[in-house]
């Protein structure tokens, strides 16, 4: 298991290089725009090459990229072209404020997910139907929506909480709490309604798999059954549904990260792309390529330790 | 989660949205501005870039760097260029001597004294260094400090838009000391009224604290001036009713709503304008552009009325001229020249040998998409057909700059006149892209960097400004405005005369 989480994390490390490799020649192409781009309309070719020499852009495309690598495997990703601001700081605290939002997220997605999707399995009747129809209402509300109402409700009519910004958790935790609570609910609401839908599907395949009769026949409780059973079994394509919810928020965050202009990675990204910030776009690259890697294998061994026949020697 | 974007969905969203906006517009409650009048609270929509002095950049950044630097002259609330870290300022007779006296007693926020080596120091330092800014020190031969409070700048040749320089990007003093040190591009030492606080968060929000030992103190009024990020203009109107801001600029559907909710709103007619570039004026790359009747029908197949109403929805004016209605080179009488009218339009292209029109290729940047297909089909109506060429965001200014398109579109905030004049008319202007020139026009421009006196130079700005309506140079469409809206004990000072942002245009009211 062990040799195997390492191998898989090699493997992330090469595809980052790779990826990252692509990212810079693919950049290149458009070195010189970036610089007329910096210089503004009164650039000049004279000053153009100067500009280029200082920030290293005249070497050959190879050398500067593993000028950036031999850098980067030391943790220093330069500073942005148009700010100057470190990007490994810049990178890690925006992807603080995203991830806080992602993460709490993702755990409040798997309470209520797993709890509703449980409940309505096991229930039936009424309770069924109705977490069905919250599931299918939250599935068909856009989150943009959902957002949007909630800030008039919330933040302006009410003011119980702020409509945009946000407060570290270091600074202070009610607020930063409070801060992101709004972009919670609108990324949570449709990852709720499809794993509960997920997991209210796969817990009554199993339930009337024949393992569950034999336990109920051996006079086993029902909770026991339902839960360190059954529920065992239903979690692995809850948890498939769940790394693509997951990666599904990381794109979502932007959307949200613009409507409550919060300083998070994907604007960040979106921003560094559109004015060809190379050292940002490098360096946002590689953590979001390590993610992916990350979540995917956190997901893999988590599955297998739910289910031994998925488990890799 | 995905964010679904399926035509269904989309009109659900807008359904939907539209109806909580008409709710909000009559269900909240006043929504005044809590935050304190002795704090400035200002949106602005892209973050600053760098504030290196040699790497400073125009536009809604200014706020944060303008406060942290002082300038050596400034434009007021009215256009006038007053005097500022410099007390006084004096050309010779031949226009190629300037002259500079420092005020007394500035200091750096260090403590260190400012002296005119700073200045000598950082006006040397933009001179050297490739920057955005460094053009508009051509005319700079050197720059001597006969003592500490003077500064003379010896020009190659003189230079009428150097002053007004003076007032924005070069004209900022930097601390030697620590000029070529990291802490520069994001917390620089300066003079100005105003230092970055600890709780800037790079990107996102610019905390502004006041120096109460700057000499002009007492005419900023607000202790606290915090700046924040905010890209979407709906983030923008829900911070204002939220209480988070106090002032910012909104888009026109937005005004009525924050009105009625107590706050001010005041319309700045025009503070950008939007052309047609005619920029090949000798036909280099787009042959039919050297003739002066093929620009002048271009410039008749607008119903610029009618663009203004429906594109920008009235938040604007039609135009044919490039420059400020509130600068020197306005002249209302031109607006007389080139009605919409396609007929005479096709006339004059027939004349010039262009019966059946002719293709042109534009580049299509992230600001033209809303126009593209009035320009079109605009252009379309006299014959002439457009292909727009798919422009990545970071390559726009090379675009336009790379002198394979004859014509393209602009957007381009104002500048102050003679700043302006030198960047479009200039043969080395920057957004003179083919350094067109005319006899005519070059004798004006000499006679006009020479002029001492404000009120011959401003007719000489007139008569440039109808050379190039005249000789079609361009086609202007309309001037864009811009409403600000500002909360309680918040006033904003502007009326579009002074086109330099700077929180100089914000006062407290009541």
């Amino acid at each position: 298991m062990f040799l195997y989480a390492l191998r898989r994390a090699a493997t992330g490390l090469v595809l980052a290089v790779l990826v990252t490799l692509i990212t810079y020649l693919l950049l290149s192409l458009s070195f010189d725009d970036i610089v007329r781009g910096r210089l503004g309309p009164a650039a000049t070719p004279e000053s153009v090459r100067a500009m280029k020499t200082d920030l290293g852009l005249d070497r050959p495309v190879l050398v500067q990229y593993f000028d950036w690598l031999s850098h980067a495997v030391r943790g220093d990703f330069g500073i942005s072209y148009f700010t100057s601001e470190p990007v490994g700081p810049a990178v890690a605290s925006r992807l603080g404020v995203t991830m806080s939002i992602v993460v709490v997220a993702l755990i409040a997605t798997i309470v209520v997910g797993v709890a509703l999707g449980v409940l309505a399995a096991t229930r039936g009747g009424a309770v069924d139907r109705l977490a069905q129809s919250a599931s299918l209402t939250g599935y068909l509300l856009p989150n943009l929506l959902i957002a949007i109402v909630l800030v008039v409700v919330l933040a302006i009519n009410l003011k119980l909480l702020p409509a945009t910004g946000y407060t570290p958790v270091t600074e202070n935790p009610a607020r930063w709490a409070a801060s992101i609570a709004i972009p919670v609910i609108a990324l949570v609401v449709s990852a709720v309604a499809s794993l509960t839908a997920q997991v209210r599907g796969s817990m009554i395949d199993e339930l009337r798999r024949d393992y569950v009769r034999t336990l109920r026949t051996r006079g086993i409780r029902t909770r026991s059954v339902v839960l360190r059973h059954a529920l065992r079994n239903a979690a692995g394509p809850a948890l498939t549904v769940l790394s693509f919810e997951f990666i599904g928020m990381l794109g979502g965050a932007l959307v949200i990260e613009t409507v409550f202009a919060l300083p998070g990675f994907g604007t960040y990204a979106f921003d560094a792309s559109l004015q060809g910030d190379v050292p940002i776009i490098m360096g946002v690259t590689v953590f979001a390529v390590l993610m992916v890697v990350s979540v995917n294998l956190a997901v893999d061994l988590v599955n297998g330790w739910l289910n031994p026949k998925a488990r890799v020697h | 989660m995905r964010i679904r974007s399926t035509g269904r969905r989309r009109a659900l969203t807008a359904l939907a949205a539209a109806a909580v906006v008409a709710t909000a517009s009559c269900g909240a409650p006043g929504g005044r501005s809590s935050a304190d009048a002795a704090t400035l609270s200002l949106a602005v929509q892209g973050a600053p870039n760098s504030f290196d002095p040699a790497q400073l950049v125009d536009g809604t950044q200014s706020y944060v760097w303008s406060a942290v630097y002082d300038s050596l002259l400034m434009v007021d609330n009215e256009g006038e260029l007053k005097p500022n870290a410099a007390e006084s300022w004096n050309h010779s007779d031949d226009g190629k001597t300037l002259t500079l006296k420092l005020r007394q007693g500035m200091t750096f926020s260090s403590g260190d004294p400012v002296t005119s080596a700073a200045v000598k120091a950082t006006l040397e330092r933009t001179m050297a260094t490739p920057g955005p800014n460094r053009f508009r020190l051509a005319a700079v031969e050197t720059v001597e400090t006969p003592d500490e409070r003077t500064i003379v700048l010896r020009l190659k040749e003189p230079d009428g838009a150097l002053t007004h320089a003076l007032a924005t990007t070069v004209g900022v003093i930097g601390d030697p000391k620590t000029l070529d040190t990291e802490r520069t591009a994001l917390d620089p030492v300066g003079s100005g009224p105003y230092v970055l606080d600890d709780s800037t968060v790079n990107g996102s929000k610019y905390v502004l604290k006041k120096r109460d030992d700057h000499w002009n103190a007492k005419a900023y009024p607000f202790e606290t001036v915090e700046i924040r990020v905010i890209k979407d203009r709906t983030a923008t109107v829900n911070a204002l009713q939220s209480g988070a801001l106090n002032a910012a600029s909104v888009e026109v559907a937005h005004v009525d709503r924050l009105r009625s909710a107590g706050f001010d709103t005041k319309f700045i007619e025009a503070e950008a304008v939007g052309t047609l570039s005619l920029a090949d004026r000798d036909g280099e790359v787009l042959k039919p552009l050297g003739d002066e009747r093929v620009r002048r029908a271009i410039n008749m197949a607008f119903d610029r009325d009618k663009i203004v109403q429906q594109l920008l929805h009235g938040a604007g004016e039609p135009t044919r001229q490039l420059f400020n209605p509130k600068g020197d080179a306005y002249d209302p009488a031109l607006e007389k020249a080139y009605s919409y009218d396609p007929a005479t339009a096709k006339k004059l292209l027939a004349e010039a040998g262009y019966a059946d029109g002719f293709a042109v290729h534009m580049p299509s940047l992230f600001f033209t998409k809303p126009f593209e297909p009035t320009i079109t089909q605009s252009l379309g109506e006299i014959g002439i057909e457009v292909t727009w060429d798919p422009t990545p965001p970071q390559n726009s200014v090379s675009a336009i700059a790379s002198e394979k398109y004859g014509m393209f579109v602009m957007v381009e905030g104002f500048n102050a006149t003679p700043v302006e004049v030198q960047d479009y008319l200039a043969p080395d202007g920057p957004k003179n892209v083919f350094d067109s020139t005319d006899p005519e026009l070059e004798e004006l421009l000499d006679r006009v960097n020479a002029e001492q006196d404000p009120a011959k130079a401003a007719e000489l700005y007139r008569r440039i400004n109808a050379f190039t309506v005249e000789n079609a140079w361009s086609a202007p469409i309309f001037y864009s405005g811009r409403h600000w809206v500002t909360g309680d004990g918040v006033e904003f000072l502007g009326d579009g005369s002074n086109t330099f942002p700077t929180v100089r245009a914000f006062g407290v009211s009541g």
